[in-house]
């Protein structure tokens, strides 16, 4: 049976069009990734309207395209620039700088590219391998479970939620109440609506997520000084292939940075920029007697940042598409997009879709085989992306935040809808809110509210269903163990 | 004894604390108004339309006034800041969405690309007439010819005065 979605999957990304996307995407993700301050979150949630026509499989492979590119790509101006193109790549600085400092910024780069397809290939074998066992679990799953599903993904607002706590929570809860706006899913009353048709179906989240990530981070920028920060790069970088030693010296530190990688990606929360620092410091520790030290310019750092990042996104869509709940604000947004083709994640995907799900798996699969050809091939090209005036790029970005907006559902009013979040996000952004939570309760607020409802319909009110049910009973517990950790951590500090 | 406590949390609570935090302000204001909203909402059985939005509500209440009480524990990006320029970009957003449904997608981004590209301090006239006419040219035939997606026309649709694509394409 497997072997014949693989099958159907390949006839599928044989398409020159897919293979076109494919391309397209990656070339994009590193575009926007080579540039600091340009998210793989920001591009996916500005470029997401490319997809609204195409077939989900298309649409997904694009984005996925973008994702694996972007965040590889963040590491070229972390090595060259000491600046990070995406926040996944902050752990690839302390070695990857001062190899380019050193004039080794090519070996840098070819060995994060080796780790990079390393770690995003280890992590692709972890999501085929390990979503049908979770989905196959989670089919038993009934309101109660679901709620208490939705309930954990919430609770992950207290790990994304960076310094504050608290500013994090109000973030979320923000993001909650935005999706209370429309029809009521369980009575059908009217709920905040005041007579707008637009508003009937709900805030379109897309809209909200392009707001806060692109007119956001956009309105930042040009408060910063759209200028500033130019770094120039100057380095030639030479050859395409490492170095037999170096293959040898970062194979065994690739390959396990690239398995606690993927590991930490599948928990919630818990993105690329997390799981570099964890696999960068367990490469520390594990090898201590590495010449030269990690922080001078040791290969084995780098591949260790960025084997663990690139896992990252493979395992960040693992409880994405088997529970709907988003590994990180990346698989929030591709949530989104599955959403606009009437594709819901979760358990019955593999059920409803499941040449859709081996075409993603596939096609993720090939995307780093892709990765891996352009990143050797390009080094000195990427490299050269990183001069690219921010004044050039920002007004593209801006229309494209708006025509994604319009392009919706083809009217003006998400695209103040967007504007709107745009400009709320860019208070928050100052103020210190994290605007990942406000997805997370964008995405998560509508499961809960529906199976809380439904649950206590079927429980005649009684809160106790909730207790009878072990699965519900131990996820909710889990749930309470994710928020009283951060809490406590921040009460300590 | 519990008359001072009560004074030392308002004394905490001050306008230096308002002042502090402005937007937990705002969204504590915010909250209670959806309450009052929501709280005129039919009740179901149970769990009505009105829980989850006035529950909701409550925890951004609570969270945000811990945020008033405590003050800011996190590294504040204002300082480093002008808002001016945000401020000019925004409006330039919001005249350009304005203009949209009346002279449609391709004529307010021809107009739209130039200002915003003159005030991100480029100064090259090529560029600028290039980016601001090749952009929106092309995003039309991306969008409105090849992905087939639905943009604002205008009053005058002058869209439809650009050559069609060569070839079909389908997928």
């Amino acid at each position: 049976m497997v072997l014949e979605y693989i099958s159907q999957a390949l006839v599928n990304l044989a398409d020159p069009f897919v293979l076109l996307l494919m391309v397209g995407g990656i070339f994009l993700g590193i575009l926007m990734g080579s540039i600091p301050g340009m998210t793989a979150t920001m591009t996916i949630a500005v470029l997401l309207s490319f997809t609204f026509t195409m077939e989900p499989s298309q649409g997904m492979i694009l984005l996925l395209g973008i994702y694996g590119g972007a965040v590889y790509a963040g590491s070229i101006p972390a090595i060259l620039i000491r600046t990070p193109g995406t926040p996944s790549a902050a752990a690839t600085i302390f070695d990857g700088h001062p190899l380019s400092q050193k004039g080794e910024a090519g070996r840098a780069i070819r060995v994060s590219t080796i780790a990079s397809f390393v770690g995003g290939v280890i992590s692709v074998f972890a999501l085929m391998f390990f979503s049908p066992v979770i989905a196959d679990a989670a089919l038993r799953f009934r309101s109660p479970e679901f709620f208490a599903l939705a309930f954990f993904g919430l609770t992950i607002i207290a790990s994304v939620s960076g310094d504050s706590l608290t500013k994090g929570m109000v973030s979320g809860l923000l993001g909650m109440l935005v999706a209370t706006v429309g029809i009521d899913p369980v009575t059908g009353f009217h709920r905040f609506t005041f007579d707008i048709p637009e508003l009937l179906t709900g805030v379109e989240f897309i809209a909200v997520m392009i707001g806060l990530f692109g007119i956001a981070e956009g309105l930042r920028k040009y408060s910063q000084g759209i200028n500033s920060g130019n770094d120039r790069v100057d380095q030639e970088i030479s050859g395409v292939f490492p170095s037999l030693s170096d293959l040898r010296s970062i194979a065994p530190v690739s390959v396990g940075s690239g398995v606690l990688g993927s590991f930490i990606g599948a928990i919630p929360g818990a993105g690329g920029d997390i799981a570099a620092f964890i696999t960068y410091n367990e490469a520390t520790r594990w090898l201590k007697d590495s010449i030269p030290s990690f922080g001078e310019g040791n290969v084995r750092g780098v591949a260790a940042a960025e084997s663990g990042n690139n896992a990252s996104t493979g395992g960040a869509l693992i409880p994405t598409l088997t529970l709907g709940i988003p590994g990180d604000s990346v698989s929030a947004i591709l949530i989104g997009a599955l959403l606009v083709h009437d594709v819901n994640p979760g358990p019955g995907l593999y059920q409803e879709e499941p040449v859709l799900l081996y075409t993603i798996f596939v096609g993720f699969l090939l995307i780093y085989v892709f990765i891996l050809i352009f990143g050797l091939l390009g080094a000195n090209y990427w490299a050269r992306l990183i001069n690219i005036p921010k004044s050039h790029i920002w007004p593209v970005i801006l229309v494209l935040c708006v025509i994604g907006a319009i392009a919706l559902r083809g009217n003006v009013f998400d695209a103040w809808i967007m504007l709107g979040a745009g400009v709320l996000g860019y208070a928050m952004r100052l103020r210190g809110y994290p605007l990942a939570p406000m997805v997370l309760g964008l995405i998560l607020a509508p499961i809960a509210e529906e199976n809380l409802r439904r649950s206590l319909v079927l429980s005649g009110g009684s809160p106790s269903i909730f207790l009878t049910s072990p699965i519900a009973l131990v996820i909710i517990l889990l749930g309470l163990g994710a928020i009283a950790l951060p809490a406590v951590r921040s009460i300590r500090a | 004894m519990v008359i001072q406590k009560v004074g030392a949390v308002l004394d905490r609570i001050g306008l230096e604390s308002v002042r502090s935090s402005p937007l937990s302000v705002l969204f504590i204001l915010f909250s209670v108004v959806v309450i009052f909203f929501a709280s005129q909402f039919p009740s179901g059985d149970g769990v009505g339309p009105s829980f989850f939005p006035i529950a909701v509500s409550v925890g951004i209440i609570f969270f945000a006034a811990i945020d008033v009480l405590t003050g800011s524990d996190t590294e504040l990006e204002m300082s480093e800041f002008d808002f001016g320029p945000a401020a000019v970009v925004a409006a330039f957003l919001v005249g350009y969405v304005l203009l949209m449904p009346a002279l449609g997608f391709l004529v307010s981004t021809m107009l739209f690309m130039p200002v915003v590209l003159y005030y991100s301090d480029i100064r090259s006239k090529l560029l600028v007439v290039a980016l601001s006419i090749g952009f929106p040219v092309a995003l039309f035939y991306i969008f409105g010819r090849i992905f087939l997606v639905r943009l604002p026309e205008g009053v005058i649709p002058v869209s439809r005065l650009l050559p069609q694509l060569p070839l079909v394409v389908t997928f």
